[in-house]
């Protein structure tokens, strides 16, 4: 028997994960894990899966069979110790999901307040610093629908740093951003890559999984089909499908 | 009739009757704001045979008419043994059709806020209960300002079936029919209790508006 | 799968999918409340049966033809009613959206005043004035014109609005571009926006039908032979209050319940939401 310490347990890992929308199999015999600030980008065509995937690492999407485990530890499936176990996990859309009727600083504040318990003063000083670190923190005081879609979108990151998650989860983060915003956005997620921070990352931003992808993770058709690092995978696809998407890409 | 004699004859009257239209409002509308509550929280819990009974509820106190509705309150009632007394009726009446649009007000309020926010609350981790007390009741209620304000509104009109019953005192639209078969009231006597009606509206909607504008959610 | 979730309605969404220890939950809290529904329902009848109203000869009326024919002519009234003072307030809602949009400060202010009079008045109080105070200066309607006419101007006050909030909804670059093409403001509105204007608000015009459906149900008032007086004509033959009221009930509800569905079905076809 292997000891196994804290650092090498994966931080996500998914076995043998499958689901179906119906007659649609959406996820077949998934398997993946991610290291310790480790950076995976998943890519791959639309209805791919990949979104699918990402969204069981918390429960948004439950599973018909296969297990999901966070440091090791199952998901739980429901209560309390599921959303204990999700206030450790960052989660960013591509639709930002601030709350609509709360202030930017109070977006950030909300988690730390009523899931972590912490007192409002401390709550409002971390969440202007993470504000000031993606770059809005001017903003503090206005409400999601006076912002940009990047200014938006950096909230939202801002909000899922205030839990200080063990990992964070990017859904195709800029997919409904207009072409100038993307940059803002992804210049913090390089940022926060650099950190040190776990990621799992669903995108079609190919420029930035080259840069900054510790792996990549190929998915068609709700498996994987394909994964490497990032310069195996752009100038040496192993398969027929993955060179057909990147032929497809770059054809723009 | 001359304007100054109609007043003079029937001033009391009319603003008794006044009173007794907003008095029943205010009453009516009170208690459509807690069973709005009521249904709606059946509607949206989730076990279907409730579910079920509220969709019904909306469905049939929307739809029928107040008359019909009224009529099987007061003379239909009676005789599976409930008797009310008639401004009861009329309260009932208005109270059973206003709380199904207040039930569809809230409804579409929470139908605004998106599946995304609920989503990104549960992956902060709140439970059910915070999603629910921070995120959906919240916007719920502050977006339903404006429908509210429409709804205490028809609440008011609704009231104007007190005509169809005796009452005592009256309410502005009896009054109405109850000066005109006493006496050749004309136009003025009908436009003296319309201005109550659309006065009392303009109020009630300047003062919604001014909430709303406060309390407004931004999308 | 967002398409999937945006077509998820929030009701549903506000539950996460339940772990094994919530279903089992769901399942007796599920079999309770179908348990206190059904108590419920039973407690209803048995009113209806410990008071006699179940009894055959307060339904039996139901299986007899003329009843049915005699309630039909009642429904060919309200119907015809409610389709003329539909129309009615169609062309007036029209007339008056235009003179409230009008750039004549007078006129604009003239037509927001009576919208908003018929917006807040009570239809019955609208029919009282037809039955009681339009007498008194010698004007002779019939019983037809007493309800349908006060039935067609509360009406049209919303229905301006709702074809305001149409005008409203066709894009500010259109009228710009048939401005730019020498067409004069009133050919603006009369080829370019109101075509549209209509088609955004054919919903919302169906389903004011059923506002239209209920001031009807008042016709008694001015003694018309609608749907409501037909019935109240055979409860005093029958002596079958209960039953008759209620059936008549669930045919206005089941009326009003097929507009509103036809007005949600128009409205998905044509991609458009409806105004109240």
């Amino acid at each position: 028997m292997t000891q196994h310490t804290e650092q090498d347990t994966p931080v996500i890992e998914l076995r043998h994960v499958d689901k179906h929308f119906g007659d649609l199999h959406v996820l077949r015999d998934i398997n993946l894990s991610v290291a310790r600030g480790e950076v995976l980008v998943v890519i791959g065509p639309s209805g791919s899966g990949k979104s699918t995937m990402c969204r069981t690492i918390n429960r948004l999407e439950t599973i018909d069979s296969g297990e999901v485990l966070i440091e090791g530890v199952p998901l739980p499936e429901e209560g309390r110790e599921l959303a204990a176990m999700r206030a450790e996990l960052g989660m960013v859309f591509q639709s930002f999901n601030l709350f609509a009727h709360k202030t930017i600083l109070e977006n950030v504040t909300l988690g730390p307040i009523e899931v972590l318990g912490q007192d409002r003063a401390s709550a409002e000083k971390t969440a202007r610093e993470l504000l000031a670190r993606v770059g809005v923190a001017e903003q503090a005081d206005k409400v999601p629908a006076q912002l940009s879609g990047g200014q938006q979108q950096r909230v939202a990151i801002a909000r899922s740093l205030a839990m200080r998650p063990k990992a964070m989860m990017f859904d195709e983060p800029t997919s409904a951003l207009d072409p100038e915003m993307i940059n803002e956005v992804l210049d913090v997620m390089v940022e926060l890559a650099r950190g040190g921070m776990t990621m799992v990352v669903v995108t079609h931003e190919m420029g930035f999984a080259r840069r900054v992808a510790d792996r990549v993770v190929f998915m068609a058709d709700g498996r994987i089909v394909e994964e490497g690092t990032p310069d195996e995978f752009f100038d040496h696809p192993k398969t027929d499908r993955a060179r057909e998407f990147l032929d497809s890409i770059k054809g723009h | 009739m001359g304007l100054v004699e109609l007043l003079s004859t029937y001033g009391q009257d009319y603003a008794t009757a006044l009173f007794t239209t907003w008095w029943m409002t205010a009453v009516s509308f009170a208690v459509v704001m807690v069973l709005s509550v009521g249904i709606t929280v059946l509607r949206v819990c989730p076990l279907r045979p409730l579910r079920a009974v509220g969709d019904l509820y909306v469905q049939v106190f929307r739809n029928i008419p107040g008359v019909a509705l009224l009529i099987i309150v007061v003379y239909a009632l009676p005789n599976l043994r409930v008797v009310l007394d008639y401004r009861t009726c009329v309260i009932v009446t208005t109270v059973l059709m206003g709380s199904a649009f207040g039930s569809e007000n809230f409804m579409s309020g929470i139908n605004t806020i998106g599946v995304g926010q609920i989503e990104a609350a549960r992956s902060i981790g709140l439970r059910f209960s915070q999603i629910m007390s921070r995120i959906v009741i919240p916007q719920a209620l502050r977006s339903a300002v404006l429908p509210m304000t429409n709804l205490l509104i028809a609440v008011m009109l609704t009231t104007s079936l007190g005509s169809q019953v005796p009452l005592s005192p009256q309410e502005l639209t009896g009054i109405v029919s109850y000066i005109n078969t006493r006496a050749t009231g004309g136009i003025l006597a009908f436009l003296i209790a319309a201005l109550g009606y659309v006065g009392t509206a303009a109020v009630i909607g300047l003062v919604g508006n001014r909430i709303d504008r406060k309390v407004r959610i931004l999308r | 799968m967002s398409a999937r979730n945006n077509r998820a309605s929030i009701r549903d969404a506000l539950y996460e999918a339940p772990g094994p220890r919530t279903r089992r939950r769901m399942h007796v809290a599920t079999a309770v409340s179908a348990v206190l529904v059904l108590m419920g329902i039973a407690a209803i009848v048995r009113q209806f049966y410990v008071t006699g109203q179940l009894a055959p000869r307060y339904w039996s009326f139901l299986t007899r033809p003329t009843t049915w024919a005699f309630l039909l002519q009642g429904f060919r009234g309200t119907v015809s009613v409610a389709l003329v003072a539909g129309a009615i307030a169609l062309v007036l809602g029209l007339l008056l959206m235009l003179g409230r949009m009008s750039s004549i400060r007078a006129l604009s202010a003239a037509c927001r005043g009576v919208i908003d009079f018929f917006r807040g008045v009570p239809s019955l109080l609208l029919i009282y004035f037809f039955f009681l105070v339009v007498p008194q200066y010698g004007i002779k309607l019939s019983s037809f014109w007493m309800i349908t006419l006060p039935v067609a101007l509360a009406a049209s006050g919303v229905l301006a609005e709702v074809l305001r909030a149409g005008v409203n909804a066709v894009p500010a670059g259109q009228v710009e571009a048939a401005r730019s093409i020498g067409m004069r403001p009133a050919q603006i509105m009369r080829t370019v926006i109101l075509p549209q204007a209509v088609h955004f608000v054919i919903p919302s015009l169906i389903s004011q039908l059923v506002v239209v459906v209920k001031d009807t149900t008042v016709a008694y008032v001015v003694s018309y032979p609608d749907l409501m007086q037909n019935a109240r004509v055979l409860i005093t033959n029958y002596d079958a209050l209960v039953s008759m009221y209620l059936t008549v009930a669930l045919v206005y509800i089941l009326l009003n319940y097929a507009i509103n569905k036809l007005s949600g079905i128009v409205a998905r076809r044509m991609g458009v939401t409806i105004v109240r």
